[in-house]
Parts: structure tokens; sequence; C-alpha cells
């Protein structure tokens, strides 16, 4: 395409003016007036401008809010290393495959991802629930003779949630980047003697660092802000900060409070993206490398 | 000379048993609520009592969740016509070299970035504001385009970007019009990548559940009555729903994959 005498059709901006006219209108100011109101008054005869810092304060002062966000970019990180853990083996599986075959199980892997995730975390309900699916084995098989409670409601019960919904992300970019690495370079390996651990720790995972990066990236990005799984699995005990910030608005009405929740969890998002940024190109992230 | 023993061999093995177990685990839930949709019980779960298709006409019977679908289908076409036309017309710009273009790939990522329940909330407060009421056009609509065009630019642009450059030249060199060179030889070799990126748009706009959930008025979607049914009261015809759901929104993506396929044997 380059080195071309003619242009490509059309003027760019003005092939790119409807697009960025919603991005910046729908996108960006609504972002940004979130975070001007963070600095807004909330009482009980509504929510006023202001330019303080008393939503800020309270977050600090007040430790529920402190802890609620470290238990969740903790679930966050433990649910995205376990999806890693889970996932890089299918995504070497599938550069193993040829042909039809790889077609079906890359297909078979898209298909439950392009269900709603509403859905997809019902389903652990009628499993892992007092009528659920364990409980009615368990009993049938006779090794209990009262349905067990604690298979559901629990911090564990999230994690799988989280990567049950969650672990494509991880998958496709591991794969990706496998994918790319020279079969040759794993066959001279193994023709001068290398063991499987070695073939993995110094060759295979260097080469797909950034397919895992980025995994590790998009997963946790989606699980700490996550509102359905900890509300359908989580049980009391496993609250998230994306319910505490729904909460402020479908409940409490405290809208000032809530944007500042938001925008907290917005700056965080954003520092993690500013400092993984500089091991990989972090638009690599979101594009497998197009750009 | 033949190795004694291949090292690999009980690896491959291995590889081929956890590969099995993970879709095992992957598919089991969506079978076991494919089977319990059809459990002639009050109760979602087991045992399972006897054979019926009781579930299924609830959910057909109900005018709520029928209207809910109607809402789904409508906006998920709007949404789907909308950011894939802003997603071509985006797609077409960046095959050019021109200034800004990094800075306007960081905002058209940005809706990725931020994570949902910020998408929702900032559209609330938005919409408050400029005092527009929650509607599925209105509200709904612009919350499924933001989630939605990313995707859509992303799945268009390589379609777009593989496009020979040389059939242009040609059309050109003959006199041809810019509009008649997209229309008559850009957009036909580009359609299906269209047609594919269309429908993966209207799966993820049909499935939108978190940013939804902040501005829907009235008129609910799929999802959201979905929703609104296992917090209120877990409905015994949910399985049923959760089944007719899964198909539909696996339909979509299947038939989006088939233009997909066919979008790259064009391409190249």
């Amino acid at each position: 395409m380059s080195g071309s005498a003619v242009k490509p059709i059309g003027w760019p901006w003005l092939l790119a003016a409807p697009a960025v006219l919603w991005l910046v209108v729908f996108g960006l100011a609504p972002l940004v007036f979130m975070v001007a109101m963070s600095f807004w008054k909330s009482t009980i005869f509504g929510t006023r401008p202001d330019f303080q810092f008393g939503n800020y304060v309270r977050q600090v002062a007040e430790p529920l809010y402190g802890t609620l966000l470290l238990k969740s970019l903790r679930i966050a990180a433990v649910s995205t290393l376990i999806a890693l853990l889970v996932s890089y083996p299918l995504a070497y599986f599938l550069t193993r495959l040829r042909g039809v075959w790889k077609s079906v199980f890359i297909i078979g892997l898209f298909m439950p991802f392009w269900t709603s995730y509403v859905v997809r975390t019902f389903v652990w309900l009628p499993i892992l629930g007092r009528t659920g699916a364990i409980n009615a084995a368990l009993l049938s098989l006779g090794v209990i003779d009262q349905p067990i409670d604690w298979l559901i409601y629990n911090e564990g019960t999230v994690y799988l949630g989280l990567v049950y919904v969650y672990t494509l992300f991880m998958v496709l970019p591991i794969y990706l980047s496998l994918d790319r690495i020279d079969p040759r370079l794993v066959e001279a390996a193994v023709d001068l003697g290398a063991r499987p651990w070695s073939v993995l720790w110094r060759i295979l995972l260097p080469l797909s660092w950034p397919g895992v990066l980025s995994g590790c990236i998009m997963v946790f990005l989606l699980g700490v802000g996550a509102y359905v799984t900890p509300r359908l699995l989580g049980g009391p005990s496993g609250i998230m900060y994306g319910n505490m910030i729904a909460d402020q608005f479908l409940n409490n009405s405290n809208w000032a409070f809530g944007a500042a929740l938001g925008s907290t969890l917005v700056l965080v998002v954003v520092f993690l993206l500013l400092t993984t940024g500089r091991w990989i190109g972090i638009r690599q992230v979101f594009t497998g490398g197009r750009f | 000379m033949a190795r004694p023993r291949d090292p690999f061999r009980a690896w491959k093995l291995a590889l081929w048993v956890y590969a099995g177990t993970f879709f095992f685990v992957l598919y089991a839930p969506l079978v076991t609520i494919a089977v319990l949709s059809f459990n002639d019980s009050e109760i979602t779960g087991f045992p399972i009592v006897s054979f019926s298709l009781r579930w299924y006409r609830v959910v057909f019977a109900n005018p709520t969740l029928l209207s809910a679908f109607g809402h789904s289908v409508a906006v998920g076409l709007a949404a789907a016509l909308l950011s894939t036309a802003l997603a071509l017309g985006l797609s077409l710009a960046f095959r050019h070299d021109f200034r800004g273009k990094g800075l306007l790939l960081n905002l058209v990522l940005v809706p990725v970035v931020i994570p949902g329940i910020i998408g929702g909330i900032v559209l609330l407060i938005f919409f408050g504001y400029a005092e527009l009421r929650s509607a599925l056009m209105t509200t709904v609509l612009v919350a499924h385009v933001n989630w939605v065009l990313p995707f859509a630019f992303l799945t268009l642009y390589p379609r777009v970007h593989r496009f020979d450059h040389t059939l242009e030249e040609a059309a050109m060199d003959l006199g041809a019009h810019p509009r008649q060179i997209f229309l008559h030889i850009v957009l036909p070799v580009i359609r299906p990548g269209i047609i594919a990126t269309a429908l993966f748009a209207f799966s993820l706009s049909f499935d939108e559940f978190i940013r939804t959930v902040f501005v829907v008025g009235e008129e609910r979607t799929v999802p959201i009555q979905f929703w609104t049914m296992i917090v209120d009261r877990l409905a015994p015809e949910l399985p049923a729903m959760a089944v007719v759901i899964i198909v539909v929104s696996m339909a979509a993506a299947l038939l989006g994959f088939t233009y997909q396929r066919r979008a790259d044997a064009a391409g190249t």
C-alpha cells in the first residue's frame, strides 16, 4: 500500500468525522463529566455543583472503601492468575492442531463466549446451589446425606465465575503469540536434547510473553470492575467495588460520591495501563498487534 | 536414526486430556441448563422430575418476555447498523496516513479499557443532566453503540486494510470518480466483512447488560429482563429462557463466522 502513487479514496478526517464526533460526545464527554461531578456534593436535597474534596476524603477516612478496593484488586489479580494457568496449556494445544480440527476447536472455544455473561454466570446457580448438580450427584452417591451450602456464595465462587466468563480473553492473545513462534525453533531445541520443561521455560514462555501480558491486562480489567459475578455468585462476603459503585446510583442516590468512587476505579485502571504500557505497546493488548 | 523414546509423548497425551477437561468444564454448565430447561419442576435444579416443554410454553406465552425480545432485536439491529457505518468510515480513514492517527486509535479504544460499570454510570449521569429520559432508541442505543463500536472497528479494519489497492488505482487511471470507485469496486469486495461485522455487533448488543442496566427505561432488553427474574425470585422458566438466549446469540455469531471466512477468502 505504501509507495503507491494514488492515495486511497476519501479525506481521512471527513471519513472519520462521524465516529470521532460520536466518541467525543458520548464516550469522552460523559467520562470527563463524571470526574467533574466527583468534586460535587450530594445531599438529601440532591446533587449540586461544587469544588471540594469531601468525596475523596471520605474514601480515605472510612476504611470500608479502601478495604473493598484492595479486595477487588486482589480478586481480579487471583482470577487473572488462575485464568492464565488454565488458558496457557489450552492456547498451546490449539497451536498444535491442523486443518479442520483447528477450526472445530477454535469455533468451539468461541461459541460459549458469544452468549451474555449474565446467562453464563446464572448457569452456575443450578450446579453449585442446594438443588444443584453437584449436590444431587453427591447425595445420590451417598457421599453426603444433606445438601452442602458452602459450594456457592463465597469468594471462591467469584473466582470460578470470573475465570469461566473471561477465559477467552486470556486464551486468545496467548494463542496468537504462540502461533507466531517458528516451530523449527522448538524442533531444533528438541534435537539438541532440550527437555520439555526447558522448551517451555526458555523458548515458549519468553516468546509468548506479549500475549501473556495482553491476556492478563484484559482479564484483570474485566475482573476489577465486576458487578454481575459477585452479585450472583458471591453472596454477602463476595461483594466487590463495582457493586458499591452501583449502589450509590441504584439505591443511595449519592451520585457525587458514586462519581468519586468511579473516578478512583478509572484512576487505578489508567495507572495499571500506563505502568504495564512500558513493557508492551498498550495498543497491542487490544488490537492483537494489527497496528 | 529413530529416537528410542519420544520424551514428549506423555506430554502430548496430557495435553489432549487437559483440553478435553477444559472443554468439558466449558460446556457442562450449558448442557446442564439445557437439560434443566426441559425439567417439569417448579424448582430450578435436580432431581429431574419428567420431560416437558412447559417452561418453553411459559417463555413464549409471556408478553413481557416477548416484548423484551422485540426490544433487544430492535436495538441490536440499530446498534449493528450504526456502529458498522461509523466503523466503516473509521476503517476507510485509517487506510490513509494522517496526523493524529495514533491519538484517534486511543480514543476508539477508550470504551474497551474503561470498566463496563463506569461506561454505564457516566451515561446515567450524562443523560440525567441532559434531561433525556431513558428509552430504548436513545439512551440504550447510545450505550450499546459505545460498547460495540471499538469491536466493530477492530473486526472491520483488517478486512478493509487488506483490500488490493491496485484495483482502485486502475479504476482511477481509467477516470472513475471516487464515489464510483467506492460503490463499484471497494464495497463489493469488502461486503462480506461488513456483514460479518454487523452480525458480531448485533450479537454484542444483544448480550449487553452492565451499561444498559443504568440507562434502561420502561422497555427492558432480554438480559435486563433475565437479570430482573434472577434477582426477584429465581423464576422456574429461567433455564428455558437461557437456552433461547444462547441459541439466538450463537446463531448470530456463527453466521458472523461464516461471513468472516468469506471475507478472508475474498481479501486475499
